[in-house]
């Protein structure tokens, strides 16, 4: 019941986003462009973080030593 | 009347207050992401460094905000106590974005600093990682509403003139915020400040790797930085791009002045390279020109044309004499708001009311205007050409290098080979100022290409200034200019010795979070609540 | 009475709403930096003040920045006209306020004496310069400014920047800081133990005494004074310029107000509550209550001049036919609608968000936190 619940609202949640960015992105289609840029930005930004901690510690792993990055 | 050099002036402190404030804000914009992407991967994947990177990059920007906040301040209060006609003729509008500013991006920013700052313990890690994102978001947002502003500048939509008040009234809200100009300009900015963050993370940490000084965190962050700024200068340009497409329609004189374009001529139209454009002979000498480049870049088409400004000095002469019936009618209706005939006059030369008063300046009776007059009202109306067309070519010629320049960094920085290539990062170093001057040259690009209006085709700069007497404007310049100098030294001290200094390691000296002392930052979650208690 | 004149005096209410938070919030932080070497006799003390509200100041600072926006957005012709007008007086006020946070965030990044104790003293200067000038531009309103327009609404200020700083509007300014002291005193009682809250708790009951005083003599002293009467003009709810009404001046008619609406007597009453409530609660050492009690005497005597003045926002001395009032400086009714809807969904949420940093950062500062932590201020 409690996950039904939380369903509902986030699916109200999901919905109310899309009216939202539907008349966003009509209106203001480089303010649209501007959230999900942004947000790609820093998301991209954040796994080039990850993924130079992922080859480190393969670079470890391959020569038994202690991974990097967790000092 | 008013006094020619209070105008110059209150422009040139503007001027200089402003582009003093655009040295920090930028790199808020930018690094407040920044912060926030750092955290997220230290939510996401639990590494310490991570929390480490954003607390060390977090004081930087500390020391950054702080200027921008205290300069801030001078700006808002800047319009009512130098640009008080400015501000009383278009206040209902653009007071608006303003005051949203504060009530819906600044207040939180501010808010939520100082619990991303003060807060790391306090706070449960998804917490304090919101906060971060919070502050990010709302420093932009902040960004948003001052340029929807801004744009109104510009482009001036949503709004019209009414007789009976004597100022501009909004007609549309929707119009003001959606304006092409106040949305092209606002992404151009934010991502610039971006670009501008990725630059000052990518070159201290270029700094730290030639020293072989924090080298986990330093490659950390030159990776992060590098991946946020090539994506952010592809950005800047799209949207620079987008901004000259809407400037050649809602400004024609500003595009004309920044491409150096003094003739009419036929499609498609060469650019000017690099050419050094005289205004009292209204040409260019040493012209290197790409053919019909600029027809593709301004109207996206081979057979696009843009006007000149011999077309526009053309049209604006005839605006300026359909104007001043428009400025005549307001004299009258100010004696009398009721009086039909004046009210019909203004009604059918509305339209030109601020060419009227670009004349105004040289002819205060407009009975006795000569021809004369309204042909250097006409000329008035281009902005500076040289001036405009410099700034854009160093804006762009920097914001070009700075693609190049992560482009290549961000090739090193996947194949894991920076460390080795010390060119670069010497060059990364090297870089740092790049984005500043860019920052700078594009904020006088928008406001000298702007002139000689504080809003375009509405109100000329030469009205919009306080009644000031050169005395108070030469001391309150003076004054900011020993102040801000003063402020400038110290935080280039402070930034520098901070960089110097560099992060706490874990387990050294400095590094107080593993201490077991209590802390500001780090007193338990649970602390005795404070409300309501008895001191003794 | 139309849907625009109920707009003007809503926005006349939030504005006030504005400056009541301004001053409260605003207020403490100014406070504490006033007292700041009288509070704090060592480094570390002083700190502990800083960091008390360290968490805070910026996000506080912002009510101060809102009151401008919003008298920008809703009353250009106010905005435009009083801050050419004092233009000497603004800078005061932007020169010292633009120490603070600078002030805040470098003064403890570097541990030489002379170093800190420079922006100690610029700490102090900048919370208590802008508090005399917030009181003293109050204090100007009542006796009317110099200035006038030309037919466009081009504005002339005719006055020396001297003639801002009358007795009566140096009394205000003194008022006002004593009130922002009182409040920063119990602010550090709040968040300070020991020898520091002592000191705060006298110097607040001391600030208390202060404030009841002048605001007693402010009172009889408006009443003497000569007062703004409006006598004709198009009036509420209509578009119109400054130019087009008839306003005369009379001793006494600042009590108009009150006079036609006994009930609005209460809030000078409110203003001696809360400044007697604040110095009797210190003395108890019931800090919080203090602070809550300062907080109305605030509302109170804001809204006393505020209930005064009514419709008057800036009268002019030169010509008082051209004083601005709520009618004649307000925005059109389209802005003026727009930011209503604005500020009421965004200042409730704002004090939401910012009682939960207060939450968050709850507690009592001590030497030793702000010795131990590489953040504080």
């Amino acid at each position: 019941m409690r996950s039904f619940l939380y369903f509902l609202l986030f699916m109200v949640v999901a919905v109310m986003i899309v009216v939202l960015a539907a008349i966003l992105g009509d209106e203001g289609a480089w303010y649209f462009a501007w959230l999900i840029g942004t947000t790609m930005i820093v998301l991209v930004s954040a796994a080039g973080g990850a993924m130079l901690d992922a080859t480190e510690d393969q670079l470890a792993r391959r020569q038994g030593g202690d991974p990097a990055g967790h000092g | 009347m008013i006094n020619g050099t209070v105008v110059d002036l209150s422009r040139l402190q503007f001027a200089a207050t402003a582009l003093y404030h655009f040295l920090f804000v930028p790199l808020t914009l930018g690094m407040s992401f920044l912060l926030a992407a750092m955290e997220t991967v230290y939510v996401t994947t639990g590494r310490p460094i991570y929390r480490q990177m954003a607390m060390f990059w977090g004081r930087l920007f500390m020391i950054n905000f702080a200027l921008g906040v205290a300069t801030g301040l001078t700006m808002e209060f800047q319009f009512g106590t130098n640009w008080s006609f400015y501000s009383s003729f278009v206040g209902d509008i653009f007071g608006a974005p303003l005051a949203i500013e504060g009530l819906m991006a600044f207040f939180m920013e501010s808010t939520f600093i100082g619990l991303m700052v003060f807060g790391w313990h306090r706070l449960s890690k998804g917490q304090h990682l919101a906060v971060t994102w919070l502050v990010a978001l709302a420093s932009n947002l902040s960004a948003l509403w001052i340029l929807v502003a801004n744009g109104f500048m510009q482009d001036p939509q949503g709004a019209a003139f009414d007789p009976t008040t004597m100022r501009m009234h909004l007609t549309s809200f929707q119009d003001l915020i959606f304006s092409p100009d106040a949305q092209s300009k606002f992404v151009h900015t934010s991502i610039a400040g971006y670009v501008t963050g990725a630059i000052f993370v990518a070159g201290v940490s270029a700094y730290y790797l030639l020293r072989k000084r924090h080298v986990d965190l330093a490659k950390r962050s030159f990776r992060m930085a590098v991946l946020f700024g090539v994506l952010a200068t592809i950005g800047v340009v799209t949207l620079g791009d987008a901004l000259g497409f809407v400037d050649a329609k809602a400004q024609p004189t500003k595009l004309a002045a920044m491409e150096g374009l003094w003739k009419t001529e036929e499609a498609p139209l060469p650019l000017n390279l690099i050419a050094f454009p005289s205004q009292a002979k209204q040409r260019n000498y040493g012209a290197v020109q790409i053919p019909a480049v600029l027809s593709l870049l301004e109207t996206h088409s081979l057979y696009g044309t843009v006007p000149a400004i011999d077309a526009l000095e053309r049209q604006a002469a005839r605006q300026v004499e359909d104007g001043i019936p428009a400025v005549q009618a307001l004299e009258a209706l100010s004696r009398n708001p009721q009086d039909p005939a004046a009210l019909a006059q203004f009604d059918a030369h509305r339209e030109d009311l601020g060419y009227g008063f670009l004349v105004q300046r040289y002819a205060p009776d407009l009975a006795r205007v000569t021809p004369a007059e309204i042909r250097q009202a006409a000329k008035d109306s281009i902005p500076p050409v040289a001036a405009v067309f410099w700034s854009f070519r160093v804006m762009v010629g920097l914001g070009l290098a700075m693609l190049a320049f992560f482009v290549l960094a961000t090739l090193y920085s996947l194949r894991n080979r920076v460390q080795e290539k010390t060119w670069l990062l010497k060059l990364a170093l090297w870089m740092i100022p790049l984005p500043f001057l860019a920052d700078e040259a594009g904020w006088l690009v928008a406001e000298l290409g702007r002139q000689p209006w504080t809003v375009y085709g509405v109100l000329p700069t030469w009205m919009s200034a306080s009644t000031h007497s050169v005395g108070y404007m030469a001391f309150s310049l003076i004054g900011f200019v020993v102040l801000y100098s003063t402020f400038i030294a110290i935080e280039m001290y402070l930034m520098v010795r901070t960089i110097r200094l560099g992060p706490a390691e874990p387990g050294g000296p400095r590094d107080r979070e593993s201490a077991p002392r209590p802390m500001l930052s780090g007193r338990p979650f649970a602390a005795a609540p404070q409300v309501a208690k008895r001191e003794d | 009475m139309n849907g625009y004149a109920i707009a003007q005096i809503v926005w006349w209410l939030l504005l006030g709403v504005l400056l009541m938070g301004l001053a409260v919030m605003v207020g403490m932080d100014m406070g504490v930096g006033a007292s700041l070497r009288y509070v704090g006799r060592t480094d570390t003390e002083r700190r502990v003040a800083l960091n008390i509200i360290g968490p805070h100041w910026d996000g506080n600072q912002v009510w101060f920045i809102l009151g401008g926006g919003a008298i920008f957005a809703a009353f250009p012709l106010i905005y435009a006209t009083a801050f050419s007008g004092f233009y000497v007086v603004m800078l005061l006020l932007l020169w010292t306020m633009i120490l603070r946070p600078i002030g805040f965030e470098y003064r403890s990044r570097i541990g030489n004496p002379a170093w800190r104790g420079a922006w100690d003293w610029a700490l102090v200067v900048s919370g208590a310069v802008p508090m005399i000038v917030f009181g003293a531009a109050f204090g100007n309103l009542f006796r009317g400014v110099p200035f006038h327009f030309e037919w466009n609404m081009t504005s002339f200020y005719t006055g020396s920047f001297l003639g801002l700083l009358n007795p009566f509007a140096v009394m205000t300014g003194v008022l006002s800081l004593a009130m922002s002291v009182m409040m920063g005193s119990l602010t550090v009682m709040n968040g300070a133990g020991g020898v520091m809250a002592a000191r705060a708790r006298g110097l607040a009951q001391l600030a208390g005494l202060i404030a009841i005083v002048l605001f007693a003599i402010g009172g009889l002293w408006v009443h003497s004074m000569p007062g703004y009467h409006w006598v004709g003009g198009p009036g509420p709810g209509i578009p119109q310029t400054p130019l087009q009404q008839t306003v005369v001046t009379s001793p006494g008619t600042w009590f108009d107000n009150f006079g036609a609406h006994p009930v609005l007597w209460c809030v000078p009453a409110l203003g001696f509550a809360g400044m007697l409530g604040a110095i009797l609660a210190a003395r108890a050492k019931r800090s919080h209550l203090g602070w809550w009690s300062g907080a109305v005497a605030w509302i109170g005597v804001i809204g006393s001049a505020g209930s005064a003045l009514f419709p008057f926002m800036l009268p002019s001395s030169s010509d008082p036919s051209l004083s601005l009032t709520v009618w004649n400086s307000s925005s059109s009714e389209s802005t003026l609608l727009w930011m209503i809807g604005f500020t009421a969904f965004f200042v409730p949420l704002i004090l939401w968000y910012t009682g939960w940093a207060f939450w968050v950062m709850r507690g009592k500062i001590t030497p030793e936190m702000v010795e131990g932590d590489e953040h504080a201020y």
